[in-house]
């Protein structure tokens, strides 16, 4: 199987280093990036629209970030979704267990599902085999 | 004096017959006329009868005295003989004869019945010898004339010696003694011609002459007629010496002649028209007669329906002497009405008959009418009843005198209108009980007339509710919108003016201020009366509602409270739930690292990331610290401030950054501004918002801090504005307050200064607002409350 890319989306720094060592240690990933914000992760993108050797295949996005927010995030990528020649997959990663967080994210139907924190190694693993 | 009477009548009875009397007189003159007629008819034939008479007579006499002179003649024939009976000088003197009287035509002598002698002798040979007492045909007339001695005229009959005549035979005795007959033969024709009868008018008479016959006793005619005389008018005379008549007779006999049957006709036309004369003529007062009769019957009748009228009519009539006001007379309700007879009541006049209240006014009204000051009058007053009882009548006097002629009698109607009065006073009473009960109502009640656009009502309340008088209001047309609050009165004209349009049934709340200058609010519900579909009135209660406003807004105030510490609640539980939950995540993930750690390096780098998290964990349970604690100091203390002072507190704690940024400040507070506030709350406030404009500078241009103070509705405002990089509000207004809400990657961003800020204004009853524009920089407002 090939390993797959997984970009994370996060603003808390603690949270960027743990998630980087549990996704080293599912050994599912061949490319990990890692953004403090929406608007970097857009950037990125659109750098990269058709290069699918670094397109990811997994975002895990946060919802609360300084500059551009998980909501707004998923607002920008709609429209540049049709110059994506990859199918990415997102998922939203947020402490936050409030249902109206978790409602929300079920109005987009780019995002594949809602990740309560902490995420551990086998959430990664089961994200990557259900693709 | 009796045969006048009859007279009359009988004269009447003509007049009443018109039909018959003109028929009668027709009749009568058309009677008259005939007899008239007949009359003059009669007269008219004897007349002719006269005439023909003489004709008659004339003619008659002319054949008697041509008979008379055959006398003469035969009696000269006879003396011709001699004493032997023998004739001398026959044939002479019989020429002489002849001669001397020309209607002989022949003479003849003959000897005891036998013609022996004849002249002329020509043409008569026939007769010679011819024995006439022989001759049955001749016998009786010759034996006639020996009878009688006389002369005898026979025939007319055929003569033997040809053609008709007749023959005057005289008998002669010689002696005593028959000797024989002397005779003259005369033509008929030629005893006509001498008899004149040819001369007559022949269109209108003829002759005519008849003979009985010897033998048959018959009367034998021997002129030429046709007609039968019995039908015929006709005169006649018998001729003497012969048994012969002579008839005069009319040609065409006139029963009725045409002048009289004219007369007649006449009469009877004048019989005509004066019989239908006399039937138009008396037909006329017949027929005025039958007018009057009509005239008279209606009269009757009115007078009747008049009558009638006046005693059965519902209101009472009665005529009054004008000069002592006593009744001349009443009808029936009238007397029924005051209880008395119609005698009683015609003793009684009406000064006794009104309630002594109210006869001044009655006896001065009378007098008014009675000086032509006034044509009639009108009242409502009270009598007293034969029972003592007072009743109400409805007066109506009118004089039955004309303007210029003296005071005779008034006409007078009366109503009994006790009834109505007692209703009235009903009325009043209970009119009376529901405006004390509109009084009473909490509220003022108005009444306006949509027609007339003006008020009709107003309830006493008005004094109690708006501290003005009835009359007050009533005196000013506006006095409605001149005491609305004047930050209402636009609102509320507008309204009322939309639904007075549309008829609407609404009620409305607005501001009123009163005498004492206090405002208060009204609700005002309003309606409208409608009659036959179309709005007459609008009525409705304004209600004081002052009270009621006082506590909606307490409660208003008390809503907006709860909601805002229950949003401020909602938003604690998120951020605990948020912010705790993202360190016990993190906590929860380095433990399975340190757990699953395959090295000792790995597991201290783990520890140490865990100790941050504990730091970062530590420093979140502060915030949350101090938010708890700003929203459950119930008991802050407040007291004035130097604003400055605090100002430049912030400013030196910030010195630092100051300096670093090149920040400028533009300060622009009055001086010895001083705002009633909790000291710590003011610094913190102050220290954030401060250290913001600077933190978030624009990076092209050094930092410029702006601070002012001013009062907005005599509240103290405080204005902090930067020319920093701006948020853009667009998407952040919601959450730029908000917990742990960063808007850039400056990594000092925390997200807890705007949102303690927020916190600790709110606490004192203030509010922050922001204005910024992205790239040029942000304003935030404090209003202290």
């Amino acid at each position: 199987m090939k390993k797959k890319i997984i970009w994370i989306i996060d603003d808390d720094a603690i949270y960027q280093t743990i998630i980087h060592k549990l996704i080293l240690k599912s050994d599912v990933f061949s490319a990990y990036s890692s953004f403090l914000n929406g608007k970097e992760a857009i950037n990125t993108l659109n750098n990269i629209l058709e290069n699918n050797d670094y397109l990811p295949d997994i975002i895990l996005l946060d919802i609360n970030m300084p500059i551009m927010d998980g909501w707004e995030f998923m607002e920008e990528i709609k429209m540049i979704k049709s110059k994506i020649s990859k199918q990415i997959i997102i998922y939203i990663v947020s402490s936050s267990i409030a249902l109206e967080d978790r409602n929300k994210s079920k109005t987009y139907k780019d995002i594949y599902g809602y990740i309560p924190k902490p995420v551990s190694v086998n959430d990664l693993i089961t994200i990557v085999s259900n693709e | 004096m009796r045969n006048e009477k009859n007279r009359i009548s009988f004269i009447n009875w003509f007049a009443n017959r018109p039909r018959v009397s003109g028929f009668l007189l027709f009749i009568t003159i058309t009677i008259a006329t005939i007899f008239i007629s007949l009359l003059s008819n009669h007269i008219l034939r004897e007349e002719e009868r006269n005439e023909m008479k003489i004709i008659l007579e004339d003619a008659n006499k002319n054949i008697e005295e041509s008979l008379k002179n055959c006398y003469s003649t035969n009696v000269s024939l006879a003396l011709t003989l001699n004493n032997d009976g023998v004739p001398q000088n026959f044939n002479v003197v019989s020429k002489q004869l002849i001669k001397s009287n020309p209607i002989i035509s022949a003479v003849q002598l003959v000897p005891d019945g036998v013609i022996k002698y004849i002249y002329p002798m020509k043409g008569n040979e026939a007769a010679m010898n011819l024995n006439i007492l022989d001759s049955k045909y001749l016998q009786e007339e010759a034996e006639k004339s020996i009878e009688t001695q006389k002369m005898y005229f026979a025939g007319p009959l055929k003569l033997k010696q040809g053609g008709t005549g007749i023959v005057g035979r005289l008998p002669i005795y010689n002696k005593n003694k028959f000797w024989g007959f002397s005779a003259v033969i005369i033509k008929l024709e030629t005893l006509i011609k001498t008899s004149g009868i040819n001369s007559i008018d022949q269109s209108k008479y003829y002759f005519q002459f008849s003979k009985k016959n010897p033998i048959t006793s018959k009367e034998q005619f021997f002129l030429p007629s046709k007609t039968d005389l019995s039908k015929s008018y006709y005169v006649y005379s018998p001729i003497p010496d012969s048994d012969w008549i002579l008839y005069l007779i009319a040609k065409n006999p006139p029963v009725i002649y045409p002048l009289v049957l004219l007369g007649v006709i006449l009469g009877i036309i004048i019989a005509i028209l004066f019989g239908i004369l006399t039937t138009k003529l008396l037909k006329k007062p017949e027929e005025l007669r039958l007018l009057l009769k009509d005239q008279e019957t209606k009269l009757l009748k009115n007078e009747l329906r008049f009558k009638t009228i006046f005693d059965q009519a519902t209101i009472g009539f009665a005529i009054i002497d004008a000069c002592n006001g006593d009744l001349v007379e009443a009808n029936n309700k009238y007397c029924d009405m005051l209880g008395y007879t119609y005698d009683e009541i015609k003793a009684k006049g009406i000064v006794n008959l009104t309630h002594p209240d109210d006869l001044d006014d009655t006896l001065l009204n009378i007098k008014k009418l009675n000086e032509g000051q006034i044509t009639e009058y009108f009242s409502e007053k009270r009598c007293i009843t034969k029972s003592g009882k007072i009743i109400w009548i409805n007066l109506t006097v009118s004089p039955l005198w004309e303007n210029n002629e003296r005071p005779t009698t008034h006409i007078a109607f009366i109503k009994d209108i006790t009834e109505r009065k007692e209703a009235e006073k009903l009325i009043k009473k209970s009119q009376a009980r529901f405006k004390s009960l509109i009084d009473t109502i909490d509220g003022i009640v108005w009444e306006y007339d949509l027609e007339t656009m003006s008020s009709t009502f107003i309830s006493k309340k008005i004094e109690d509710i708006l501290g003005y008088s009835v009359d007050e209001y009533s005196g000013s047309p506006s006095f409605w919108e001149d005491h609305i609050h004047p930050e209402d009165r636009e609102f509320a004209l507008a309204l009322s003016a939309k639904e007075n349009k549309n008829y609407i049934n609404h009620d409305y709340e607005y501001r009123m201020i009163k005498k004492n200058g206090k405002v208060i609010w009204i609700r005002d519900i309003m309606n409208f009366v409608f009659e036959n579909g179309k709005p007459l009135i609008s009525r409705g209660i304004m209600i004081d509602i002052t009270t009621m406003k006082e506590v909606e807004k307490d409660l208003n105030n008390s809503l907006q409270l709860v909601t805002e510490q229950n949003k401020r609640l909602l938003n604690f539980s998120y951020i605990v739930s948020h912010n705790l939950r993202s360190h016990t995540s993190n906590i929860e993930s380095i433990i399975y690292l340190i757990e699953s750690a395959e090295s000792e390096e790995e597991r201290n780098e783990m520890m140490h990331l865990l100790k941050s998290v504990s730091n970062s964990l530590d420093e979140t349970m502060k915030h949350l610290n101090e938010v708890v604690n700003i929203n459950t100091n119930i008991s802050l203390v407040t007291k004035p401030l130097d604003l400055s002072q605090y100002v430049n507190k912030a400013r030196d704690i910030l010195s630092e950054q100051i300096q670093l940024n090149e920040a400028s400040f533009i300060t622009n507070i009055p001086d010895n501004t001083t705002i009633n506030y909790n000291s710590a709350y003011l610094e913190s406030i102050l220290y954030n918002l401060i250290s913001n404009a600077i933190r978030y500078r624009h990076p092209q241009r050094k930092p410029i801090v702006t601070i002012k103070s001013h009062k907005e509705n005599d509240k103290d405002v405080i204005e902090i504005s930067d020319n920093g990089i701006g948020i853009d509000l667009a998407k952040n207004s919601d959450k730029i307050f908000g917990m742990y809400k960063t808007f850039s990657n400056n990594s000092d961003a925390r997200g807890i200064g705007l949102f303690i800020t927020k916190n600790q204004i709110d606490a004192m009853g203030g509010i922050i607002t922001v204005d910024s524009t992205i790239n040029v920089g942000s304003t935030f407002k404090i209003y202290i409350k």
